[in-house]
């Protein structure tokens, strides 16, 4: 009962998703989702709460892992390789696959060192080279002008929504390919959310973006892509316009108009 | 007014009441032992106290107790310290949730009200006998042995602390480390233990406080020594233990110096105390 392949994507297939399941000890979470995310674009994944949507994003780094009794089966490909088979380095899957949390989490660090700090352990860099990146990835994340006369303060001292965007600026210094966020604005207010939005359309040219949203109107304003899962399946999964506007199943129907959720 | 809303006034009022007393009959209590220790010792707060030793009896001090004290407590926390970061450590990071570290932090809440003198005599036990036997007797009782015993109570207080500490940084924390590639031993040193520091810090400190009141686990152990002892391998005198000696003691002016000896420890304890609440309140401002 599931598309797999977005009908109106041109672009190439960053993340193929075949047959996943996802067990939490006998729960099981995820039935059997295919799926195909086009690369360097913003693909949302929406649904009612428990239906399995931050289950699978977090798959996708393989972060479930650090926790006893969870199982994924099937295949996940990232560039053709799979990122489930044992053999697959963390290490490498990692720096490829950022992600972004719900509440925002700077290490209790300065501002400049939350940033530098996944870097350093990826790369050996000259002071020079770190500074560049570390402002790079500050102006990209749109952080920079705000916090550019305070990288040596601490980062607990920021709000929510600047710190947000610091965890948005750590995630993208280590140049991954895929951008996991999380419910990246729940924790934050309408204009720091309208700041992340806009972050995410800056972003999508060079990063694919998987983001996992309890918002419909969200993923209707910043996604090329949007699927909608429903008890641990994939019910649908095409161009945002086309789930929102005309969607093909009554139960996608039912949860955009409102009907359940 | 009606009724319901006067019934919960008057409960609030009542409540408040209670609690208050309670607060009150606690403070008093301690506002009573540090007057009485401040009183009756005065007599012998001098400077006599902190440069004379107790071999003068009556017309000494306190210095090699007071010397004795420090030595033993520093043995016990630089014991006490690594072992129990680390094995604090380990429960909250690598056996949480998990059967064995389950139990190890059972047993560990059991040492944590073990009686302290259980703690002397197996040192006693273990160290003090196997040191008469091997050395023929010249070396026996010794601060070494003193600052072991303490330790022992130690351990279970720092390995609690930082238990809990490192489990109340948040598990997004940690997620967020490990989704930028960070082993689990790097994000462990790095982040967690320096989100946790204050905490952690706080609990060593209060492990001391806890120790320097200690006697019990001294007498089998540390022994005593009325002259000066640098050594920690020699007998070594501390507060609590001349305390309980002069204490017995019949004469009135020694009885000053105990309770001298007790307002020094008191005073002692309180510093650490607000320094501790000084770095943990630091540590809060910081957060916000």
């Amino acid at each position: 009962m599931t598309d797999s392949a977005p009908a109106a994507s041109a672009a190439a297939t960053k993340i193929t998703v075949r047959d996943l399941h996802f067990h939490y000890g006998d729960f099981h979470a995820l039935k059997g989702i295919d799926m195909d995310v086009p690369e360097k674009q913003v693909t949302s994944i929406i649904g009612p709460s428990g239906c399995g949507k931050s289950t699978l994003l977090r798959i996708f780094n393989r972060i479930y892992a650090i926790y006893p009794k969870l199982r994924a089966e099937g295949s996940i490909e990232l560039d053709g390789d799979n990122i489930l088979a044992p053999g697959y380095s963390l290490n490498r899957l990692r720096s490829k696959v950022g992600m972004v949390f719900q509440k925002p989490v700077p290490f209790p660090m300065t501002i400049f060192e939350n940033v530098a700090y996944g870097i350093r352990h990826h790369e050996k860099l000259s002071k020079a080279e770190m500074e560049n990146r570390v402002e790079q990835a500050l102006r990209s994340a749109a952080l920079w002008d705000e916090v550019k006369d305070k990288l040596k303060q601490n980062a607990l001292g920021l709000s929510g929504g600047q710190q947000q965007r610091l965890c948005i600026a750590r995630a993208i210094a280590l140049k991954p390919e895929v951008l996991l966020l999380d419910e990246p604005t729940s924790a934050l207010d309408p204009i720091a959310t309208g700041r992340i939005e806009q972050l995410v359309e800056e972003l999508k040219g060079e990063f694919t973006i998987v983001i996992v949203t309890h918002n419909m109107q969200q993923a209707a304003r910043c996604s090329d892509l949007t699927a909608f899962m429903y008890l641990g399946e994939l019910v649908e999964f095409g161009p945002t316009e086309m789930i929102f506007t005309k969607p093909g199943k009554k139960q996608t129907e039912d949860y955009i108009t409102g009907r359940f959720g | 007014m009606h009724s319901p809303y006067l019934r919960r006034r008057i409960t609030n009022a009542l409540a408040m009441l209670l609690s208050t007393l309670a607060t009150l009959v606690g403070l008093a209590f301690l506002a009573w032992i540090l007057w009485e220790t401040l009183r009756q010792g005065i007599s012998a707060l001098n400077l006599k106290l902190f440069t004379k030793i107790t071999a003068y009896g009556e017309d000494g001090g306190l210095a090699n107790a007071m010397v004795g004290s420090l030595i033993i407590n520093f043995v016990g926390i630089a014991i006490a310290t690594p072992i129990g970061v680390l094995a604090g450590t380990w429960l909250a990071e690598y056996a949480n949730r998990t059967k064995l570290g389950e139990s190890i932090r059972f047993l560990n809440d059991i040492l944590l009200s073990a009686p302290s003198i259980v703690m002397g005599l197996f040192v006693y036990t273990i160290i003090v006998l196997p040191s008469t036997a091997l050395t023929h007797g010249s070396t026996t009782f010794s601060g070494f042995a003193g600052g072991v015993a303490l330790a022992l109570i130690a351990l279970p207080v720092i390995v609690r602390t930082t238990d809990e500490m490192l489990r109340l940084v948040p598990a997004t924390l940690r997620e967020a480390a490990l989704s930028l590639g960070v082993p689990q031993w790097k994000l462990t040193v790095q982040v967690l233990i320096r989100a946790a520091r204050s905490g952690i810090v706080t609990g060593v400190l209060l492990a001391l406080a806890r120790i320097s009141g200690e006697t019990a686990p001294l007498l089998f152990t540390a022994f005593g020594n009325n002259f000066m002892a640098i050594n920690p391998m020699e007998k070594m005198s501390s507060l609590p233990q001349i305390i309980y000696q002069y204490a017995n003691d019949p004469g009135e002016s020694m009885h000053a110096l105990a309770w001298a000896g007790a307002f020094v420890i008191t005073m002692f304890v309180l510093l650490l105390s607000l320094v501790s609440r000084l770095i943990l309140s630091r540590s809060k401002v910081s957060h916000d």
